[in-house]
Protein backbone atom coordinates (compact mmCIF):
# COMPACT_ATOMS: atom_id res chain seq x y z
CA UNK A 1 0.00 0.00 0.00
CA UNK A 2 1.21 3.48 -0.78
CA UNK A 3 1.84 5.51 2.32
CA UNK A 4 0.59 9.07 2.30
CA UNK A 5 1.56 12.01 4.51
CA UNK A 6 0.88 11.85 8.27
CA UNK A 7 -2.53 12.95 9.44
CA UNK A 8 -2.74 16.56 10.79
CA UNK A 9 -1.75 16.59 14.47
CA UNK A 10 -5.04 17.98 15.82
CA UNK A 11 -6.89 17.01 19.01
CA UNK A 12 -10.45 16.01 18.11
CA UNK A 13 -13.61 17.09 19.87
CA UNK A 14 -15.01 13.57 19.95
CA UNK A 15 -13.58 10.24 18.96
CA UNK A 16 -15.04 6.76 18.74
CA UNK A 17 -13.28 3.54 17.88
CA UNK A 18 -14.21 -0.02 17.08
CA UNK A 19 -11.30 -2.49 17.11
CA UNK A 20 -12.53 -4.59 14.20
CA UNK A 21 -12.58 -8.38 14.22
CA UNK A 22 -10.53 -11.39 13.22
CA UNK A 23 -11.32 -13.31 10.08
CA UNK A 24 -13.18 -16.45 11.02
CA UNK A 25 -15.78 -18.83 9.77
CA UNK A 26 -18.61 -20.34 11.77
CA UNK A 27 -19.67 -23.94 11.35
CA UNK A 28 -22.94 -24.85 12.99
CA UNK A 29 -24.16 -28.43 13.22
CA UNK A 30 -27.76 -29.50 12.97
CA UNK A 31 -27.84 -29.81 16.75
CA UNK A 32 -26.84 -26.19 17.07
CA UNK A 33 -23.29 -26.79 18.21
CA UNK A 34 -21.11 -24.00 16.92
CA UNK A 35 -17.47 -24.25 15.88
CA UNK A 36 -15.41 -21.26 14.81
CA UNK A 37 -12.27 -21.41 12.73
CA UNK A 38 -9.92 -18.51 12.81
CA UNK A 39 -8.47 -17.61 9.42
CA UNK A 40 -6.16 -14.78 10.35
CA UNK A 41 -3.99 -13.57 13.23
CA UNK A 42 -4.95 -9.89 12.99
CA UNK A 43 -8.19 -8.07 13.55
CA UNK A 44 -9.01 -5.78 10.67
CA UNK A 45 -11.53 -3.13 9.69
CA UNK A 46 -10.77 -1.19 12.83
CA UNK A 47 -12.73 2.04 12.62
CA UNK A 48 -11.84 5.41 14.11
CA UNK A 49 -14.31 8.26 13.82
CA UNK A 50 -13.01 11.73 14.59
CA UNK A 51 -15.08 14.85 14.92
CA UNK A 52 -13.56 18.31 14.96
CA UNK A 53 -16.14 20.89 16.02
CA UNK A 54 -15.76 24.61 15.45
CA UNK A 55 -12.10 24.42 14.47
CA UNK A 56 -10.48 27.28 12.60
CA UNK A 57 -10.40 27.26 8.83
CA UNK A 58 -6.64 26.66 8.69
CA UNK A 59 -6.99 23.37 10.53
CA UNK A 60 -9.97 22.37 8.40
CA UNK A 61 -7.93 23.17 5.31
CA UNK A 62 -5.10 20.97 6.60
CA UNK A 63 -7.51 18.04 6.83
CA UNK A 64 -8.86 18.76 3.36
CA UNK A 65 -5.33 18.96 1.94
CA UNK A 66 -4.36 15.74 3.69
CA UNK A 67 -7.32 13.94 2.15
CA UNK A 68 -6.28 15.25 -1.27
CA UNK A 69 -2.65 14.29 -0.74
CA UNK A 70 -3.72 10.79 0.25
CA UNK A 71 -5.59 10.54 -3.04
CA UNK A 72 -8.83 10.29 -1.13
CA UNK A 73 -9.42 6.84 0.28
CA UNK A 74 -6.47 5.34 -1.61
CA UNK A 75 -3.32 5.89 0.50
CA UNK A 76 -2.78 4.82 4.07
CA UNK A 77 -1.14 7.05 6.67
CA UNK A 78 0.13 7.26 10.24
CA UNK A 79 -1.81 8.84 13.06
CA UNK A 80 0.28 11.34 15.10
CA UNK A 81 -0.19 11.75 18.90
CA UNK A 82 -2.85 14.47 19.09
CA UNK A 83 -5.71 12.63 17.34
CA UNK A 84 -5.17 9.88 19.96
CA UNK A 85 -4.94 12.28 22.92
CA UNK A 86 -7.30 12.39 25.89
CA UNK A 87 -7.37 8.84 27.30
CA UNK A 88 -3.74 8.32 28.40
CA UNK A 89 -4.30 5.02 30.23
CA UNK A 90 -5.93 3.59 27.13
CA UNK A 91 -3.62 5.21 24.62
CA UNK A 92 -0.51 6.98 25.83
CA UNK A 93 -0.42 9.02 22.63
CA UNK A 94 3.36 8.61 22.93
CA UNK A 95 5.84 6.47 21.10
CA UNK A 96 5.74 5.42 17.52
CA UNK A 97 2.76 4.37 15.52
CA UNK A 98 3.57 0.75 16.35
CA UNK A 99 3.59 1.16 20.14
CA UNK A 100 1.38 -1.40 21.85
CA UNK A 101 0.12 1.30 24.23
CA UNK A 102 -1.46 3.11 21.32
CA UNK A 103 -4.83 1.39 21.27
CA UNK A 104 -6.33 4.12 19.10
CA UNK A 105 -3.51 3.58 16.64
CA UNK A 106 -3.19 1.03 13.90
CA UNK A 107 0.48 0.13 13.53
CA UNK A 108 0.72 -2.03 16.66
CA UNK A 109 -2.04 -4.23 15.28
CA UNK A 110 -0.55 -4.68 11.86
CA UNK A 111 -2.94 -2.18 10.35
CA UNK A 112 -2.72 1.13 8.62
CA UNK A 113 -5.39 3.77 8.56
CA UNK A 114 -6.94 5.16 5.43
CA UNK A 115 -10.05 7.26 4.91
CA UNK A 116 -13.14 5.07 4.94
CA UNK A 117 -15.06 7.77 3.11
CA UNK A 118 -14.57 11.42 2.17
CA UNK A 119 -14.56 13.72 5.22
CA UNK A 120 -17.51 16.03 5.75
CA UNK A 121 -16.91 19.76 6.11
CA UNK A 122 -19.55 22.01 7.63
CA UNK A 123 -19.27 25.79 7.71
CA UNK A 124 -20.29 27.20 11.09
CA UNK A 125 -19.47 30.88 10.71
CA UNK A 126 -16.73 32.95 9.18
CA UNK A 127 -13.46 31.46 10.38
CA UNK A 128 -14.99 28.35 11.96
CA UNK A 129 -15.79 24.94 10.49
CA UNK A 130 -16.61 21.46 11.73
CA UNK A 131 -15.18 18.33 10.17
CA UNK A 132 -16.27 14.70 10.51
CA UNK A 133 -13.79 12.00 9.56
CA UNK A 134 -14.16 8.25 9.31
CA UNK A 135 -10.98 6.18 9.19
CA UNK A 136 -10.64 2.45 8.71
CA UNK A 137 -7.68 0.29 9.69
CA UNK A 138 -6.73 -2.17 6.97
CA UNK A 139 -4.10 -4.88 7.10
CA UNK A 140 -0.78 -3.52 5.94
CA UNK A 141 0.37 -5.56 2.97
CA UNK B 1 -20.97 62.39 34.91
CA UNK B 2 -24.67 62.21 35.38
CA UNK B 3 -27.54 59.84 35.84
CA UNK B 4 -29.97 59.25 33.06
CA UNK B 5 -33.65 58.62 33.43
CA UNK B 6 -36.64 58.03 31.24
CA UNK B 7 -37.01 61.70 30.41
CA UNK B 8 -33.63 61.54 28.65
CA UNK B 9 -34.69 58.73 26.34
CA UNK B 10 -35.97 58.90 22.81
CA UNK B 11 -36.64 56.64 19.86
CA UNK B 12 -36.11 57.62 16.24
CA UNK B 13 -36.87 55.79 13.03
CA UNK B 14 -35.24 56.87 9.79
CA UNK B 15 -34.23 60.06 11.58
CA UNK B 16 -37.73 60.95 12.76
CA UNK B 17 -38.36 61.13 16.49
CA UNK B 18 -41.32 59.09 17.71
CA UNK B 19 -43.48 61.04 20.14
CA UNK B 20 -44.86 59.70 23.40
CA UNK B 21 -42.57 56.74 23.87
CA UNK B 22 -43.29 55.19 27.23
CA UNK B 23 -40.28 52.91 27.35
CA UNK B 24 -37.79 51.12 25.18
CA UNK B 25 -35.27 48.39 25.75
CA UNK B 26 -32.53 46.75 23.75
CA UNK B 27 -30.73 43.46 24.22
CA UNK B 28 -27.70 41.95 22.50
CA UNK B 29 -26.63 38.35 22.80
CA UNK B 30 -23.77 36.44 21.26
CA UNK B 31 -23.82 32.70 20.69
CA UNK B 32 -20.89 30.68 21.88
CA UNK B 33 -19.17 27.99 19.85
CA UNK B 34 -17.81 25.09 21.86
CA UNK B 35 -14.15 24.43 20.98
CA UNK B 36 -13.50 21.99 23.81
CA UNK B 37 -11.41 19.05 22.67
CA UNK B 38 -10.33 15.75 24.17
CA UNK B 39 -7.27 17.26 25.85
CA UNK B 40 -9.30 19.94 27.66
CA UNK B 41 -10.25 19.86 31.33
CA UNK B 42 -12.58 22.84 31.06
CA UNK B 43 -15.00 23.81 28.37
CA UNK B 44 -13.67 26.43 25.99
CA UNK B 45 -15.65 28.70 23.71
CA UNK B 46 -15.19 31.24 20.98
CA UNK B 47 -17.74 33.92 20.07
CA UNK B 48 -20.32 32.92 17.52
CA UNK B 49 -23.04 35.00 15.95
CA UNK B 50 -24.46 38.07 17.65
CA UNK B 51 -28.05 39.15 17.55
CA UNK B 52 -29.76 42.20 18.96
CA UNK B 53 -33.40 42.79 19.66
CA UNK B 54 -35.38 45.59 21.13
CA UNK B 55 -38.84 46.64 22.15
CA UNK B 56 -40.72 49.84 22.77
CA UNK B 57 -44.05 50.91 24.15
CA UNK B 58 -45.59 53.97 22.57
CA UNK B 59 -48.74 55.79 23.63
CA UNK B 60 -51.22 56.00 20.79
CA UNK B 61 -51.19 59.79 20.94
CA UNK B 62 -51.79 61.66 17.73
CA UNK B 63 -50.99 58.46 15.87
CA UNK B 64 -47.39 58.57 17.09
CA UNK B 65 -47.07 54.80 16.86
CA UNK B 66 -48.53 54.43 13.40
CA UNK B 67 -45.31 54.70 11.35
CA UNK B 68 -43.88 51.76 13.28
CA UNK B 69 -47.03 49.70 13.59
CA UNK B 70 -47.70 50.28 9.91
CA UNK B 71 -44.57 48.31 9.05
CA UNK B 72 -46.19 45.09 10.20
CA UNK B 73 -49.91 45.69 10.63
CA UNK B 74 -50.99 46.37 7.05
CA UNK B 75 -52.72 44.73 4.16
CA UNK B 76 -49.58 44.36 2.06
CA UNK B 77 -46.86 41.85 2.75
CA UNK B 78 -43.91 42.86 4.87
CA UNK B 79 -40.85 43.37 2.70
CA UNK B 80 -37.36 44.77 2.74
CA UNK B 81 -38.63 48.36 2.36
CA UNK B 82 -40.07 47.91 5.86
CA UNK B 83 -36.58 47.73 7.37
CA UNK B 84 -36.07 50.85 9.46
CA UNK B 85 -33.03 52.60 10.84
CA UNK B 86 -33.96 52.76 14.50
CA UNK B 87 -32.02 54.84 16.98
CA UNK B 88 -32.53 54.30 20.69
CA UNK B 89 -31.02 57.27 22.46
CA UNK B 90 -30.59 58.88 25.82
CA UNK B 91 -29.04 62.15 26.80
CA UNK B 92 -27.48 64.37 24.20
CA UNK B 93 -24.92 62.01 22.72
CA UNK B 94 -25.76 58.45 23.77
CA UNK B 95 -27.46 56.10 21.35
CA UNK B 96 -27.59 52.71 19.66
CA UNK B 97 -28.60 52.70 16.03
CA UNK B 98 -29.14 49.92 13.53
CA UNK B 99 -31.34 48.58 10.79
CA UNK B 100 -34.32 46.79 12.25
CA UNK B 101 -37.24 44.67 11.21
CA UNK B 102 -40.39 45.15 13.25
CA UNK B 103 -41.11 41.59 14.33
CA UNK B 104 -44.11 42.22 16.52
CA UNK B 105 -46.70 44.93 16.76
CA UNK B 106 -49.36 45.00 19.44
CA UNK B 107 -52.06 47.57 19.91
CA UNK B 108 -53.87 47.67 23.24
CA UNK B 109 -57.13 49.38 23.97
CA UNK B 110 -58.66 48.90 27.42
CA UNK B 111 -61.29 50.69 29.45
CA UNK B 112 -59.75 53.21 31.81
CA UNK B 113 -56.34 53.05 30.17
CA UNK B 114 -54.59 55.12 27.58
CA UNK B 115 -54.35 53.28 24.30
CA UNK B 116 -50.81 52.18 23.56
CA UNK B 117 -48.79 50.15 21.11
CA UNK B 118 -45.99 47.72 21.83
CA UNK B 119 -43.48 46.89 19.15
CA UNK B 120 -40.60 44.46 19.10
CA UNK B 121 -37.82 44.64 16.59
CA UNK B 122 -34.89 42.60 15.44
CA UNK B 123 -31.63 44.21 14.36
CA UNK B 124 -30.40 42.98 11.02
CA UNK B 125 -26.63 43.07 10.78
CA UNK B 126 -24.40 44.85 13.26
CA UNK B 127 -25.48 48.14 14.85
CA UNK B 128 -24.53 50.88 12.41
CA UNK B 129 -23.56 53.33 15.13
CA UNK B 130 -23.10 53.08 18.89
CA UNK B 131 -22.25 55.61 21.55
CA UNK B 132 -22.66 54.22 25.05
Amino acid sequence: MTIGPAFPDLVPTTRSMSPGDFASKIFRSQSGVEARVQYGNMAFNKTLDLEYSNINETDAAAIFDHYQNCKGTLYTFDLPPNPRKGNPAFDSALGGAGSTTNRFGAGAFGLRYRYAEPPQFASIKEGRMSVTIKLIGVIDS
Amino acid sequence: MSYYSGKDGYLKYNGVTVAKVSNWSVSSTVETLDVTNLSSSDRAFVPGLRSSTGSATIFYYDEAAVPLLGRIIKTAAVGEPDILAIRLGWGTSKFIEGNCIITSGELNCAAGEIMQATIQFQFTGAPTSVSL
